[in-house]
């Protein structure tokens, strides 16, 4: 199930501009968002395991290359979500 | 009437521009060649319209509104956003709005009913093959969202029916027009996904061959039971099935495949050198 507003935060920040005041005031930008607070809560750390199931999968990528995660620590991450998935 | 002068299909693959200084030859070798093949068939089929039929990866459309289908009306349509594509040549690009328009009236009179924007922004899918296939000079483009990125997806047999209305209404364009369609995107690959990265060759490769057998049943039956566990951007083959539709399911001539891990996609390039006569694209 998708998290609008999850999702609407991550489809704004593919403009430069957004990105870098996301970058810059990360508080203040997700403010304006009605995030539930275990979704701002993974945001803030992070948490790919918890954010990709309520995400399109390019807007997931999408963020976390926009928000300065190397590719190769996303790849980690998202791949380690299989892991967990199969036991 | 308007003349249906080509059919091709390449993949668009991002990685493609933004991690092109860092590639190996090898890969650069087989896209170079993929995409100077296409550019090479599509520059001399002179078309004055090229209708691409690409995703839109969340530039113009968003969960508020997803259309499986959008045709891009405007007279003119913006070049591409992404950063990384600042180097792309065309700001902005042509469109053809009286086609785009003749091409919406006559599928609403033929069961399909495509919305419509007057203002798209072409994003890589577009943009990509556009530029590395050097067509040039750029035709008016009319630009053909079909949804392959946020499910719900069209079903592959209504992709392949909206190619064959696509050909039709492009043959009953009053004029001389030459007109040529480019699918984009695919083959397997998946991204954002824990399995992003993974290339289905196998998948790719039986892919291509029901596409050169033709049989269309056969076609839809595997893509109805592969594509989904093919990787999330498999779901693009749909640009590669209207394509397929609007040649009738004949003349399929695969330019190149091969499976590209450096850029994360099934890289192939297709035209189609039989272009069916309208009866035969519905059977």
């Amino acid at each position: 199930m998708r998290d609008y507003h999850l999702s609407k935060l991550f489809f704004d920040l593919q403009t430069p501009a957004a990105a870098g005041e996301y970058r810059a005031h990360r508080d203040a930008v997700l403010a304006r968002y009605a995030l539930k607070p275990e979704v701002r809560a993974a945001i803030e750390n992070d948490d790919v395991a918890t954010l990709a199931p309520l995400v399109n999968a390019y807007l997931l990528r999408f963020y976390f290359l926009a928000s300065g995660m190397p590719e190769e620590e996303f790849l980690r991450r998202i791949r380690a979500t299989a892991s967990k998935a199969h036991g | 009437m308007a003349n249906l002068v080509g059919i091709y299909a390449a993949s668009h693959g991002p990685m493609i521009v933004r991690s092109w200084n860092a590639l190996t030859l090898a890969c650069k070798g087989a896209i170079t060649a993929g995409f100077d093949e296409l550019g090479n068939r599509i520059n001399a089929a002179h078309a004055d319209v090229l209708v691409v039929i690409s995703p839109d990866h969340w530039v113009n459309f968003f969960m508020d509104n997803l259309p499986a289908i959008c045709v891009g009306v405007g007279e003119t349509h913006a070049g591409p956003p992404e950063p990384w594509l600042a180097a792309y040549p065309h700001q902005q690009m042509a469109g053809h709005a009286p086609l785009a328009q003749h091409i919406v009236a006559q599928a609403f009179a033929r069961g399909f009913e495509p919305s419509v924007s007057y203002q798209l922004a072409l994003d890589h899918g577009f943009c990509i093959p556009l530029w590395k296939a050097g067509i040039a000079p750029l035709p008016a483009i009319v630009p053909v969202v079909i949804n392959t990125v946020e499910p719900p997806f069209p079903s592959v047999r209504r992709c392949y029916e909206w190619g064959a209305v696509l050909a039709d209404t492009i043959a009953s364009f009053p004029g001389n027009t030459r007109v040529a369609i480019l699918a984009t995107g695919g083959l397997s690959h998946s991204i954002g996904e824990p399995t992003m990265g993974a290339i289905d060759e196998a998948f790719d490769r039986e892919c291509l061959q029901h596409f050169a057998t033709g049989e269309r049943e056969a076609l839809f039956r595997f893509l109805d039971q592969r594509m989904q566990g093919a990787g999330n951007g498999t779901a693009e083959v749909r640009n590669w099935l209207a394509a397929h539709g609007a040649a009738g399911a004949r003349g399929f001539d695969l330019i190149h495949y091969s499976a590209q891990p450096e850029v994360y996609v099934g890289c192939g390039f297709a035209s189609w050198n039989a272009i069916a006569a309208p009866e035969t694209r519905s059977q």
